[in-house]
């Protein structure tokens, strides 16, 4: 990449377009905005040739060539709006539509497939032929999360490509020849941990997730770009939500990240957004055990109990265990305040799994870094076993607690423990533990698709996540709960507003001082470049 | 929800143009065409010139549209495989429909199929939409209801065996060349 390419200027239909010399001249074409329709060819999958649909007229050829396998050269003079160019199409999708089976009313494809749109733009509107169409097979269990349709395959091999290519594991085949060609699986089942992203691929309703199978239409769906949450990772996203629900997560583009490509734990960690156990009130411990508030009462109660606490037992008791969940701006506010009380051991509890070497990131947890850059934590555990300690020497009586994460930490006899002592806990979760029961106030924490901030994945890069999903009238999302306690606990008068807490971030130094929030881009920033 | 905006031409309608003209000259046409009848029948003797609903009923033309109901076929299911077409056709937002996977070979039928006969203007775009001519206009208007509750229809009150509908569907498939 040292060198940069020369730049080569080509003639289509009378527009001149610039290029990298040897760019390709379908996505030279595709990017310069014209619409060229194309199956076989993927950005991120290497050239197959097969599906014909991409031909253009280029001066100084014998016949058609595909775009898709065409390298740009310097005065390279082609023709798209051309008769011969546009039969030719026709041709190829009256061909694959030959044996089509039409099924769009129950195609989970419908209304984002690149065969009805190109067949309505390019094709002709009516069928010649009257003979029965081909039967195979419909609805074929073929992996744990994936299903095939043989009928509507187009043969387009972008799914076998990135079988081999992408996930490595090659599941994927096109067996026999011309008219007899069938895609299927051979010695194992497609269950690798990226495989639902053949259903992206697929420019066709041939593969479909199981898990949106049959469920919504594409066209009620709101995306809102977003980043994943589940790991540290953070591959970019976009949230398909209607009627107040999230329907799927489906992968962005972005080359510094992810590519296309999410793996499948991450695109099925949805539905704890819309679980039916999560806390939607706020509790506040009474006599018979935890009981519902609303949200000022609440708020007074936690900031009450934290201002006697601090009273009793001075600020040094109380600790605080911060949540690689919350966002960038949630975690600064949660500091100050936590800071403003007087607090001095902070620590963060981070849920690890398997990883790979593709995404799939050990932390599972979308801002464990941004933690670590705004100074919250420190040390190889981020802190944690040396709170345990203070808390089991009783230096310190009261936590906290965002996230239920440090139920996890350590084995469980010796959190229970450790929580059974405490004098003070105040937990802000997704849900009403049982081993929580003790909190004198907990507080319903917001999820990622509820709320706008930024996440910073584990390499440093600082990405927008948005809100997909309106919360209930009334409610606190974390950063509005920290930023109360804040203003009452040490008389500020504060908001939660995103772009002013990133101003605060800057000016408390750190790395996040030299990314302006509205810099921020689709790609996200970079805290090294800065 | 993903809506594309088209720019519709609109061309001035000017006083040379003969066609708004001709448009009220017809329509003042019709009121007096009527008011000239009954004035002849008023002054042959006839005193009372209202419809006694519901004694008397208007016989309705084959081309009647009235509230929307889902095709039920000789098995007892429906014909509607949950598409969403009228669903998103419908200039009201009144249908809400969720689908759900059956073993049939159609695989998928409406577990939920709701129309909210308060919202419905018997506008027809959802029969028109439908590629499996499974909702369709029907002959009943007669669907007031006490409660707000009541205008909320489910797939079990919608359905009528698709013999019943066979004065519309005939009208449609004439009409809509299917
Ligand atoms: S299943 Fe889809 S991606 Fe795979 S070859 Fe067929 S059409 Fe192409
Ligand atoms: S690799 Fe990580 S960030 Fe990417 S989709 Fe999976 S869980 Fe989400
Ligand atoms: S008749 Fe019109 S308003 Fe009524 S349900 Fe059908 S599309 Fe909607
Ligand atoms: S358009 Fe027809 S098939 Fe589709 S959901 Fe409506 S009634 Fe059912
Ligand atoms: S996109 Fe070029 S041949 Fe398929």
């Amino acid at each position: 990449m040292s060198n940069p390419a020369k730049t080569v200027r080509i003639t289509v239909d009378n527009q001149v377009i610039e290029a990298p010399e040897g760019a390709t001249l379908l996505q030279v074409m595709l990017d310069a905005g014209l619409d060229i329709p194309h199956y076989c060819y993927h950005p991120k999958l290497s050239i197959d040739g097969s599906c014909r649909l991409c031909q253009v007229k280029i001066d100084g050829m014998p016949k058609l060539q595909i775009s898709c396998n065409t390298q740009v050269r310097d005065g390279m003079v082609v023709h798209v709006a051309d008769p011969e160019v546009e039969l030719t199409r026709r041709g190829v999708l009256e061909l694959l539509l030959l044996n089509h089976p039409l099924d769009c009313p129950i195609c989970d494809k419908a209304g984002e497939c690149w065969l009805q749109n190109f067949a309505m733009r390019f094709g002709a509107r009516h069928a010649r032929t009257i003979e029965p169409r081909r039967k195979h097979g419909k609805r074929m269990d073929i992996g744990e999360r994936i299903l095939l349709d043989q009928e509507r395959c187009i043969l387009c091999r972008r799914c076998v490509r990135f079988c081999r290519e992408v996930s490595k594991t090659g599941e994927l085949f096109v067996f026999n020849h011309g008219d007899h060609s069938l895609l299927d699986i051979y010695d194992r089942r497609l269950d690798n941990d990226y495989s639902m992203n053949v259903a992206d691929v697929c420019p066709v309703g041939a593969l479909e997730t199981k898990d949106f199978h049959h469920r919504m239409r594409v066209w009620f769906l709101e995306e809102t770009a977003s980043v994943c949450p589940s790991c540290s990772n953070g591959c970019n996203i976009m949230i398909s939500a209607a009627r107040g629900k999230i329907w799927r997560l489906t992968p962005r583009r972005n080359d510094e990240v992810n590519d296309t490509w999410m793996c499948d734990a991450g695109r099925l960690n949805y539905k704890f957004v819309g679980d039916a156990g999560r806390l939607v009130t706020p509790l506040v411990a009474g006599e018979g055990g935890p009981a519902p508030a609303n949200w000022d009462d609440a708020l007074q109660r936690a900031a009450g109990a934290i201002g006697d606490f601090v009273k009793r037992h001075g600020a040094k008791a109380l600790g605080g265990v911060a949540s690689p969940h919350l966002t960038n701006e949630e975690n600064f506010r949660c500091g100050e305040m936590l800071r403003a009380v007087g607090v001095e051991r902070i620590a963060m509890a981070v849920p690890r799994g398997k990883h790979d070497d593709f995404l799939i990131k050990a932390e599972k947890a979308a801002n464990a870094r941004g933690v670590r850059e705004l100074g919250l934590v420190a040390g190889p555990d981020d802190g944690l076993e040396e709170l345990l300690r203070a808390c089991e020497a009783g230096e310190i009586r009261g936590l906290y607690v965002c996230g239920g994460d440090l139920l996890e930490a350590a084995p469980a006899e010796r959190i229970d423990a450790i929580l059974g002592k405490l004098d003070l806990l105040i937990v802000q979760d997704l849900a009403a533990r049982p081993r929580f029961a003790r909190a004198a106030v907990t507080l319903p924490a917001t999820t990622f698709a509820e709320k706008d901030g930024t996440f910073t994945n584990h390499a440093g890069r600082v990405q927008r996540i948005r809100r997909a999903l309106a919360t209930p009238p009334g409610w606190r999302a974390d950063g509005e709960i920290f930023t109360t306690l804040l203003n009452t606990l040490a008389a500020r008068s504060e908001r939660f507003e995103i772009a002013a807490v990133w101003e605060a971030m800057s000016r408390d130094g750190g790395r996040f001082a030299a990314i302006a929030f509205d810099r921020i881009g689709p790609e996200g920033a970079p805290l090294d470049a800065a | 929800m993903a809506v594309q905006v088209v720019n519709v031409r609109r061309p001035a309608a000017t006083f040379s143009s003969a066609k708004p003209w001709l448009a009220i000259l017809k329509g003042m046409w019709v009121s007096t065409r009527h008011f000239l009848g009954n004035l002849g029948l008023f002054l042959r003797g006839r005193q009372d010139f209202a419809i006694h609903f519901p004694e008397q009923r208007l016989v309705q033309p084959p081309a009647l549209r009235g509230m929307p109901v889902l095709a039920r076929m000789a098995d007892g299911k429906e014909r509607c495989v949950a598409c969403g077409l009228c669903e998103w056709a419908c200039p009201t937002s009144c249908i809400t429909i969720y689908p759900a996977e059956t073993a049939d070979e159609v695989e998928r039928y409406p577990e939920i199929f709701d129309i909210d006969m308060s919202r419905c203007m018997f506008c027809g775009l959802c029969e028109e939409a439908c590629p499996e001519e499974a909702i369709i206009m029907s002959r009943q208007l007669e669907i007031a209801s006490y409660t707000r509750a009541g205008s909320l229809w489910h797939k079990a009150d919608l359905l009528v065996p698709v013999e019943q509908l066979k004065t519309r569907t005939d009208y449609i498939r004439r009409n809509y060349e299917r």
